[in-house]
């Protein structure tokens, strides 16, 4: 069953970066899937229907269900940063106060690593941030504030 | 999901966190620590606290100074950094952060100039920390010696008076039990001329005065020692981890050998009508700063406590121990090197009072 569900993810990724003019090659290639697998998914084949009704349903769930669900069905980081970037319909903007330490406990605690540190503060990469908070919750001096943008802000 | 280990080994502590990216691992080590509690008014998440130093310190209970709650702990290294005798340190994929230029460091040092220095071994005599030894070749001393003996064996009865006398255990007879076939007491007399450092008791002490002295110095109007006969070599080494920058070798160095640099500056009060003379600051002080005065008539009335600031570092671990508050500690200056994080910035700056 959790197979299914993450088939069901990658059909929906897939379908989003084809959408954002990808080829299905390169969509094959960040997947890590077969190139024949792709274009069977795009053709709606060899997956039920129901495997992307609950895969949709996820992708609706709030940014930090999302994103540990998907983390825990696929147990790759990598790809479950791919799959929630692309399938998520919030963005993101990250702001890091004065106060930050750099005790680096965000950027071990981010699924989607768009956290680094320079210069004992945290550095987020807004474009990477899937809003789950989780950085915020973790923080020891409320030094994070992430703020949902409209499209294009 | 992310979280800390906590390894304990004797009164030494250990915490780690590990990522994908990264290793963080802080290490508390006991025997460096002076119980000044600076990490635990640093800690920005209150994960460190003081324990009765006084009781561990003065009785030699094998129990941490500090105590960390590992699940508190962010590993984020101020502790180490505000630490002034380096028993923390946060080590990130292996470096210190101490090795870390955007980390800010507490600027101190102690060093001993060894072209200066006379290997007087003052400075490790007086170091509290033991953290100098002071390695030194003499000179040969034969060398340095102005004259020598000569025994006119056909004069000298054996009598074994100068052998007895030598304070240097230069001399020896070949003492034997006379026979017809070589009637002596003794059969040779021989001055070891490395040990003979030419005092001439024998000479003095000698009854039939069989010694002869020939003197250097005179025979040859000036002193003919060469220099480089006495030259003392050495050498001088500070254990950076014991070293807590005090100053004791900076001040008691016969020659300006030694310097050192410190990194607060500020005030040591002490109110000598609350103390009681408990002790517990002199026993804490890792600096020898205080220290009990004895009078030096009867009924002289001298202070409570002694104290001498110029051996001082202001660490404050006497202002916690002491259980009267008797002793304010002052930091008024902490020099540290640049960091662009001003909540770094800021919490070095907290360190003066």
């Amino acid at each position: 069953m959790p197979k299914h569900i993450v088939s069901g993810l990658k059909y929906l990724t897939a379908v989003e970066l084809i959408r954002k003019g990808l080829s299905q090659k390169e969509v094959a290639k960040i997947l890590e899937m077969d190139r024949s697998t792709v274009s069977h998914y795009l053709n709606g084949r060899n997956l039920s229907w129901n495997s992307i009704e609950v895969a949709e349903i996820i992708t609706k769930f709030c940014p930090k269900d999302f994103l540990t669900l998907t983390y825990a069905l696929l147990n790759n980081s990598e790809k479950t940063r791919i799959i929630v970037k692309t399938c998520s319909k919030g963005n993101y903007q990250a702001k890091v106060e004065e106060t930050c330490i750099g005790c680096g406990l965000c950027a071990d605690t981010c699924l989607m690593n768009a956290i680094v540190l320079d210069d004992l503060k945290a550095q987020i990469d807004s474009n990477w941030c899937c809003g789950c908070l989780m950085c915020r919750d973790v923080c020891p001096t409320n030094s994070i504030k992430i703020l949902e943008v409209e499209d294009g802000c | 999901m992310v979280a800390n280990t906590k390894e304990v080994i004797e009164e030494d502590i250990c915490v780690s966190r590990s990522s994908a990216d990264e290793k963080r691992e802080w290490s508390y080590k006991d025997e460096l620590c002076v119980g000044c509690g600076i990490c635990a008014d640093i800690c920005p998440v209150d994960a460190i606290e003081l324990e009765p130093i006084g009781g561990i310190v003065r009785t030699g209970a094998k129990k941490s100074k500090i105590s960390i709650d590992e699940n508190k702990c962010v590993l984020c290294g101020m502790c180490s950094v505000g630490c002034p005798a380096d028993a923390l340190d946060l080590k990130i994929d292996n470096k210190s952060i101490k090795e870390m230029d955007s980390y800010p460091k507490l600027i101190k040092s102690a060093e001993i100039d060894d072209e200066t220095c006379v290997f007087c071994k003052a400075c490790e005599t007086a170091c509290p920390r033991e953290a100098i030894t002071i390695a030194r070749s003499l000179p040969e001393r034969s060398k340095l010696v102005t004259g020598e003996i000569e025994i006119d064996k056909e004069t000298c009865i054996d009598c074994g008076i100068c052998e007895e006398m030598c304070p240097a255990d230069a001399i020896t007879l070949s003492h034997q039990i006379p026979t017809s076939a070589d009637p002596s007491v003794s059969s040779d007399i021989v001055v070891d001329k490395d040990k003979c450092v030419y005092c001439l008791i024998c000479k003095k002490s000698c009854p039939v005065d069989a010694i002869k002295a020939a003197c250097r110095t005179c025979s040859y109007g000036e002193y003919d020692l060469n220099p480089e006969d006495a030259e003392i070599e050495g050498s001088s080494f500070i254990d950076d981890d014991l070293c807590i920058n005090c100053g004791w070798c900076q001040e008691i160095c016969p020659v300006d050998a030694a310097t050192v640099k410190k990194a607060f500056k500020g005030e040591l009060n002490i109110d000598q009508d609350k103390c009681t003379t408990c002790g517990a600051c002199v026993d804490i002080c890792p600096c020898d700063v205080l220290s009990f005065p004895k009078p030096a008539d009867s009924g002289q009335i001298v202070d409570k406590v002694f104290k001498d600031e110029k051996y001082c570092i202001y660490c404050g671990a006497c202002g916690k121990v002491c259980p009267v508050e008797a002793i304010d500690v002052k930091r008024t200056d902490v020099d540290y090197t640049p960091t662009k994080s001003n909540s770094w910035k800021n919490k070095m700056e907290s360190l003066k009072s």
